[in-house]
């Protein structure tokens, strides 16, 4: 599955996981444990392995209906924000609903990136 | 529910992340007990977040079934600790530990002591140097500030520190000197202190690469005579060490004198020996020339993108940053007014999208993940998005595919 890829989004950085490790990288450096070349080396794998493992592991799908309101394509990565949007989990009749949500897409047709 | 996936998912993710970082660890000859430090930190700042239940949370300590290796995880409660705890980084374990806690209770600026008082331990090579704890409850930024000092050049002020030590209880630690003393001790620091500033304040003045030849050969002669007295009356009065380069050019007199050259002829080689020193210091400071108007102009150019974008609503943003030699008188005026912009992107506001949008992303609502197509026909859009993580409603969820309709 593309494990050789050179390159991988780091989009999901953003996430609270990558947000989590990147909380714990920053302690540690100002903390002087390990240098920040070595954090962003950890920062890659994390790259590499949330994509890996969101392709792979995950089986979950969902739908989702709103209403439009922004909308940007730049740099082949898609930004929407939606408005009083709801979310419907496959199997389960669970819905969430949000009155907005915004949505940052990269393109998954990617070199490099698991297909 | 893709909700009760996300610990299970995130949970390989870490995993997969530690094993895989764990050469990089090894190369950049990094203890492997900090990889493991970073693994609990991971997980415990997610377990903040609480955006899922994880498998690591119902337990005390997380036996991370997935985690492919059992024989480090016993380090982990012992590395554990000091993250839970929130102290201060490294090396600010006082040699007794409760002693500061009364004196934190005390003094209304509970903030401010604990550090301060963490650094004066450490500094202070005995325990009574510590100011007493009345002091501390009571002293301004200032007198703090000048405590603080006295600990850095303890040596220098040992004089007051003994007559303390001497009329003080014998109890060492705990050594509590009388009012008057305390006041003493205050206004030694303080005099320390103020000599310091008047050290830097002359390093300063040196410092100043552009002046008027009057002004600066005024100064120069201030200067040397300065130096002159400093060196025949108050020696080892500066406790800095600042000034070294000014020593060397009165060894130059000293040395011309010697020779028995002309003193006026000797004045002038040091004027143009400072004088060309000065000007090497404030191209180094400036880089060349480079660096300060570069500075300047980046700085300027932020400012007046972001005024364009507060004038105008609908602006769009210039971003090259051009024009910047236009209101050249304009730019000493928007660094004041912008001291805190760190020149950074971060700076400018973002237009439209995000203008109504908290960046917090524990209660942003955010859809992070790849698109498959996106289409549109008149306002109608459908999306087929692949590989997500969102997180909505404070919870977080995570999908394979996902399929978007909506309207414009």
């Amino acid at each position: 599955m593309a494990t050789n890829g050179p390159s991988y989004y780091e989009l999901y950085r953003r996430s609270s996981i990558g947000m989590a490790l990147t909380d714990t990288l920053d302690d540690l450096i100002s903390e002087r444990r390990i240098e920040p070349q070595l954090a962003m080396k950890i920062l890659a794998n994390f790259d590499r392995s949330i994509t890996e493992v969101l392709n792979e592991k995950v089986k979950a799908r969902l739908t989702f209906k709103g209403h439009l309101d922004t909308y940007r394509f730049c740099d082949e990565v898609w930004t929407f924000l939606i408005k009083d949007v709801t979310f419907k989990m496959e199997n389960s009749s669970q819905t969430v609903q949000a009155d907005k949500v915004k949505i940052v897409s990269c393109n998954s047709k990617r070199p490099g990136d698991p297909q | 529910m893709s909700n009760n996936q996300v610990g299970v998912i995130y949970q390989q993710i870490i995993a997969d992340v530690v094993e895989s970082s764990r050469v990089d660890f090894e190369e950049g000859g990094v203890d492997e007990r900090v990889l493991e430090e970073l693994r609990q930190g991971w997980q415990q700042k997610l377990s903040q977040l609480n955006v899922a239940t994880f498998p690591w949370d119902p337990k005390p300590e997380p036996p991370a079934p997935v985690i492919s290796n059992p024989p480090t995880l016993p380090s982990n409660t012992g590395n554990y600790q000091p993250m839970n705890m929130n102290t201060p980084p490294t090396g600010a374990q006082p040699q007794q530990p409760a002693q500061p806690m009364p004196q934190m209770n005390n003094g209304p600026r509970i903030k401010a002591e604990p550090g301060l008082e963490n650094g004066g331990l450490n500094n202070m090579p005995q325990a009574p140097f510590q100011p007493p704890p009345q002091a501390v409850a009571g002293m301004t930024a200032e007198e703090r500030a000048a405590a603080n000092l006295a600990a850095a050049y303890g040596q220098r002020a040992a004089a007051s520190i003994e007559q303390i030590q001497r009329s003080g209880p014998p109890a060492g630690q705990n050594s509590r000197p009388t009012p008057q003393q305390a006041q003493a001790y205050q206004q030694q620091m303080q005099q320390q202190q103020q000599m310091q500033q008047n050290a830097r304040a002359q390093q300063s003045q040196q410092g100043q690469p552009q002046m008027s030849p009057e002004e600066y050969r005024a100064r120069q002669a201030a200067y040397t005579r300065e130096q002159a007295q400093r060196v025949q009356g108050l020696n080892g009065a500066q406790t800095d060490g600042a000034g070294d380069d000014i020593e060397d050019s009165i060894a130059v007199i000293k040395r011309l004198n010697s020779k028995g050259e002309e003193e006026s002829m000797g004045r002038i080689e040091i004027d143009n020996l400072i004088r060309t020193r000065i000007e090497a210091m404030g191209q180094s400071m400036e880089g060349g020339g480079l660096m300060l108007p570069l500075k300047q102009a980046t700085k300027a150019g932020k400012n007046r993108q972001r005024k364009v974008k507060s004038s105008s609503a609908s602006g769009v943003g210039q971003h090259d940053g051009g024009d910047d030699d236009e209101d050249d008188d304009e730019k000493v005026k928007d660094e004041d007014l912008d001291e805190d912009a760190i020149n950074s992107d971060l700076d400018d506001p973002d237009d439209g999208l995000n203008d109504d949008e908290d960046d917090d992303e524990s209660m942003g609502h955010i859809m992070l993940c790849m698109y498959d197509k996106v289409q549109r026909v008149k306002n109608k859009w459908k999306c087929v998005m692949k590989d997500g993580v969102l997180t909505v409603n404070n919870k977080e969820y995570v999908f394979h595919k996902a399929s978007g309709e909506y309207e414009w």
